[in-house]
């Protein structure tokens, strides 16, 4: 008789998730899927808006990253406008991505992984959590906090508001920058240097202890696709899409936001309603691929800041080429934390900041805009259409947990497979099924969840799929 | 961490745009304007408390959370004493309570504030619209009068007090 295991919901996410596996009848590992169970239809509700009306509107799609999207949406804007910002205006939203990802990497870090980290796979799920991390090792409790306050008060200084500022509009941005506020940023800057180092020797400090986790976990070759300058150093919000092959072959370079639904395609399954993307000319699933910090670092040459440097040179070291492993996305999001607070440092020490040209004004002058940048996630893209009267007519948007859709079910079956025998499961197997979606940081909307504890519905199922029996955790 | 004591921290949650849920804001702009001038008093308000407030409870001689109750009659108006978590297997990622954050805040720093309170105004309505309801609309005033009572005994007894417990 055939088995189904359910994981539902899947606990250390942003958002709900099931996952399901599926036994055969020797009690194997046959098959498993991550469901994303939510439906948000801002692409649809959106159609009638006014464009500019976009950025505020497509920021609620969540209260981790309203940045990414706020910015997304300002350059497809902006596209319809046929304007290109002032470089302060480009200069302000950089550093405003940026403290936006210095403080999603560290919510993702030190909140949803460390526990599994610090406290092991199999430690209890009651303690789990970031009480339990505050126990075992303050500091990194303390360093946590201090990196994600970092993050959300540069974005408080910048915007007002923490979460859905209204700061970022089409054509730029409504106010400069004062020097009372960079400077204020500025003093901030060691503090957090100091909590991204420790955060960075905890973690290779007890990266050895996983390495079945680092066998296992979304553990396979890959396409990688990622921002990229000219210059071939890292880039989250300007430069042109880069595609690469499992062996860092490029497949494609200069994908722009205009070019971009001419080699990027979108397909459903049906068991979720997250789809799932791929590169048109490999096709569905070949042209599957893995977006954010791991395919990032994967595909530059460089930083461009010398510490973060310093730590992708290490970092590469890690394979002889491209790293496959799903589970260095906890490495590769620390190394772009560290790149964060250093080009967010080089930027405000120029004193063009403090500009006070930081908007361009137009009306619609194209009936079609596309923007992309790189959220915390992965490649965000935002895509519009409009009428004469610059009407919402049609929406698109690609989301990063989108673009690795197809490697987190591969991902989970592979982990499945390792750590669930002969139709038995622990508490442990289970907390690494889960712990290879949190490689991946899936954002699937902003939505609280418990700590530690699994709250686990497990539902059997007979071949012909009647419910044998169910354990509700 | 600031080593800057802080006096009293007016820690404030609510959403205005969900009707009664909007006192905490209401509250918090109401003492921002009350103790513009006063550096003994900080006021903070967002949606929701989240774990990175909790240095500011850390640092606080006194703190007084702000925010609309949903087991109380509309408009009744309550303060209580806050103590510690003990029990914290039920946490979320992103918003804490305030047994939670004093916990946290004893956990990371290991010290908590003199004294904690908790004030709430009953909710009448928590329908998706700005304003008040009746109830809440009526007891806004006995609100902030209680909330500036609370706040300048809490000043008065810290000038009398040695600084922040340490456990």
């Amino acid at each position: 008789m055939t088995q189904t295991i359910t994981i539902d919901p899947v606990t250390r996410l942003e958002g709900h998730g099931k996952i399901t596996i599926h036994l055969n009848e020797q009690g194997e590992v046959e098959d498993a899927q991550f469901h994303v169970t939510q439906v948000r239809g801002f692409e649809r509700f959106s159609q009638g808006r006014p464009f500019y009306e976009m950025p505020r509107l497509t920021a609620r799609i969540c209260g981790i990253c309203p940045v990414s999207h706020l910015l997304a949406s300002a350059k497809a804007c902006e596209a319809i406008m046929s304007v290109r910002i002032p470089h302060t205006a480009a200069q302000l939203r950089r550093v405003l991505n940026l403290a936006q990802m210095v403080q999603s990497h560290a919510l993702s870090f030190f909140h949803l992984s460390s526990p599994d980290l610090l406290l092991g796979m199999e430690s209890d799920p009651a303690q789990r959590h970031i009480f339990g991390v505050a126990s075992a090792r303050p500091e990194l409790g303390r360093a946590g906090i201090g990196l994600r306050r970092f993050g959300q008060h540069i974005i408080e200084l910048l915007g007002t508001k923490r979460i859905h500022t209204g700061w970022v509009i089409p054509g730029g941005v409504t106010e400069p920058l004062t020097a009372s506020h960079r400077d204020e940023i500025l003093a901030m800057l060691p503090e957090a240097y100091a909590n991204v180092s420790l955060a960075l020797a905890a973690y290779k400090q007890i990266a050895d202890r996983f390495q079945q986790e680092i066998s296992v976990f979304a553990n396979f070759p890959s396409n990688y696709l990622g921002l990229i300058n000219e210059d071939e150093t890292i880039e989250f919000s300007d430069g042109a899409l880069r595609l690469i092959g499992p062996k860092g072959e490029i497949i494609e370079d200069g994908i722009t936001a205009q070019h971009f639904t001419e080699v990027i395609g979108e397909a459903v399954e049906n068991y979720s309603y997250t789809k799932f993307v791929y590169y048109k000319p490999l096709g569905y699933p070949e042209g599957s691929y893995r977006v954010g910090p791991l395919a990032r670092l994967n595909i530059v040459k460089s930083m461009g800041t010398p510490k973060a440097d310093q730590e992708l040179a290490e970092f590469k070291q890690l394979a002889n080429g491209p790293v496959e492993s799903s589970f260095f996305y906890h490495h590769a999001r620390l190394v772009e934390a560290l790149h964060g607070i250093e080009k967010i440092e080089r930027i405000l020490t120029d004193p063009q900041i403090l500009d006070k040209h930081v908007r361009a004004t137009a009306g619609v002058n194209r009936l079609e805009g596309a923007g992309q940048i790189e959220a915390p996630r992965g490649t965000l893209s935002h895509h519009y259409k409009v009428d004469e009267n610059g009407l919402i007519t049609w929406a698109n948007l690609v989301v990063a947990t989108g673009h690795n859709n197809n490697a987190m079910n591969k991902g989970v079956l592979q982990a499945a497979k390792c750590y669930v025998k002969d139709g038995k499961f622990t508490e442990g197997a289970l907390n690494r099924v889960e712990a290879v979606i949190r490689t991946f940081d899936p954002c699937l909307s902003c939505s609280t969840h418990a700590f530690g504890q699994m709250p686990l519905a497990m539902t059997l199922l007979s071949s012909d799929g009647a419910v044998v029996d169910q354990v509700i955790r | 961490m600031n080593q800057i004591p802080l006096q009293c921290l007016i820690l404030a949650c609510g959403n205005t745009l969900r009707e009664d849920d909007g006192v905490g804001p209401f509250l918090a702009q109401w003492a921002e304007e009350r103790w513009r001038n006063d550096p003994r008093v900080r006021v903070l308000c967002d949606h929701q408390w989240t774990p990175e407030m909790v240095e500011e409870v850390a640092q606080a001689e006194s703190v007084v959370f702000i925010d609309c109750a949903t087991d109380c009659a509309p408009g009744e108006i309550r303060t209580m004493t806050v103590e510690p978590a003990q029990d914290n297997s039920k946490l979320g990622t992103h918003h804490l309570d305030a047994p939670q954050l004093l916990a946290l805040s004893n956990q990371l720093y290991g010290t908590l504030p003199r004294s904690s309170l908790l004030l709430t105004v009953g909710a009448g309505s928590l329908e998706l619209r700005e304003g008040f309801s009746e109830a809440v609309q009526a007891a806004l005033p006995a609100a902030s009068s209680l909330m500036e009572k609370t706040v300048l005994e809490l000043l008065g007894s810290s000038n009398d007090r040695p600084s922040t417990q340490r456990k």
